[in-house]
């Protein structure tokens, strides 16, 4: 954890258990990053992650933008920004 | 952090009040399960004695006047911390505790234990909740089952299910209990215990099930889905598609369990209710039940559904 922002919280989030290597991970941010641009498009909503920095930033239909520690943060946060939930089932 | 780096087993012993929890924890001890386990005991009422019948266990700590998952959390956070921190002073990895027991009040919530873990920034780096076991009574389970919200929430958050007392039960009480454990936990191990040793149980009847809907519950029959991921699973799509679909429908969904491979190897993946625990890695098992295959269990759930929002995620990547 750093001590000057205490982030992040916890060991890692449970969806980021899935890469070991350095390497691994910033693929894996890198992809995860395109797909909720292309999933989250229709909501007016886009993501950025820098690759250097934890967690990444979304960005509401209107502009404003939070960062966010993992993807569990992120449903919450689309949520507010949209004014609905996203739901999987009935896009 | 610990030296030897691994985190530490906590396995959870729940089930309704009277269900026998104690006497079979006493048992388990007394066949050396356990032995080296540090051994926690709450319970609701002021006045402990539970603690007296489990002489047995290695080290001991009562937690009393108030059950783990509410009043008495404070409590339990406080002496898990001070488990923690005994061990990471230990200095030899060879004699670190490696587990930790909760035996919970009949008046817990495994699943809001569970949740008090993950969520505790200190806890998580610490603990690994690995089990929980759940106690079911074969005399009076059933009518606690149908008449008690929470016990009802005890079952579903089980990993294992161990029925007691069956031995005085009519076996035919017995095999619709199992039934309906069957339906309330579906994919959970049923095991039979008298005094806490193992017995036999009858196989569990196909018969409608008379199971009362409470007020306020989510309406619905509970569905186990399951879902295959393939021999080679996209870890970031599963991600995000589980954390929306949980985010948007963890009233619905009870139970997420499976091994995933990945990247960083396989992995075990399961959530009680919306609460994921942190993926264990999994040693190398080729051809192993549960591989890449996601189990879901909610109620009202559609799998047709779910397995086509996957696929719709899928063709993101």
């Amino acid at each position: 954890m750093c001590n000057a922002c205490g982030f992040p919280a916890a060991p890692g989030h449970w969806t980021e258990a899935g890469a070991d290597t350095a390497h691994d991970r910033l693929r894996e941010r890198h992809r995860r990053v395109a797909m909720l641009n292309a999933l989250l498009k229709p909501q007016g909503v886009s993501v950025h992650d820098g690759g250097n920095v934890p967690g990444f930033l979304v960005t509401g239909p209107g502009g404003a933008s939070t960062i966010v520690g993992n993807l569990e943060e992120l449903w919450i946060e689309v949520e507010r920004l949209t004014g609905r939930i996203f739901d999987p089932l009935s896009p | 952090m610990s030296k030897g780096g691994k985190r530490l087993k906590l396995t959870i012993v729940g089930g309704f009040l009277g269900s026998g929890k104690t006497t079979w924890l006493r048992h388990q001890l007394h066949e050396g399960r356990f032995a080296d386990a540090h051994v926690l005991v709450n319970e609701a009422a002021g006045t402990p004695v539970d603690h007296s019948l489990l002489g047995l266990a290695n080290d001991l700590t009562v937690l009393s006047g108030g059950c783990a998952c509410c009043d008495g959390k404070g409590a339990l956070e406080a002496a898990l911390l001070t488990i923690c921190d005994a061990r990471s002073k230990t200095g030899d990895p060879a004699r670190e505790l490696t587990e930790i027991v909760l035996e919970t009040s009949g008046l817990a919530d495994p699943a809001a234990i569970a949740e008090l873990v993950q969520s505790h920034p200190v806890l998580i780096r610490h603990i690994l909740v690995s089990d929980v076991i759940v106690v079911v009574d074969a005399l009076y389970g059933l009518a606690a089952l149908k008449t008690e919200p929470l016990a009802r929430a005890q079952i579903s958050a089980a990993d294992g299910l161990v029925i007691t007392k069956s031995d005085e039960a009519d076996p035919r009480n017995v095999a619709y209990l199992r039934a309906v454990l069957a339906y309330l936990a579906p994919a959970v191990a049923q095991s039979g215990a008298s005094f806490g040793a193992d017995i036999d149980l009858p196989e569990a009847i196909q018969v409608p099930l008379d199971l009362p809907a409470f007020a306020g519950a989510t309406t619905g029959a509970i569905r186990v889905c399951s879902l295959e991921l393939g021999n080679t699973p996209d870890w970031t799509v599963l991600t995000l598609w589980l954390s929306s679909l949980l985010h948007a429908r963890g009233d619905q969904i009870v139970r997420v369990k499976g091994v995933v491979t990945s990247a960083a190897g396989d992995l075990l993946v399961q959530a009680v209710r919306t609460t994921v625990q942190s993926p264990e890695k999994l040693p190398y098992r080729p051809g192993s039940a549960l591989q890449n295959e996601l189990i879901l269990i909610g109620t009202g759930v559609n799998c047709d559904e779910i397995q086509k929002s996957y696929e719709r995620f899928l063709s993101l990547g």
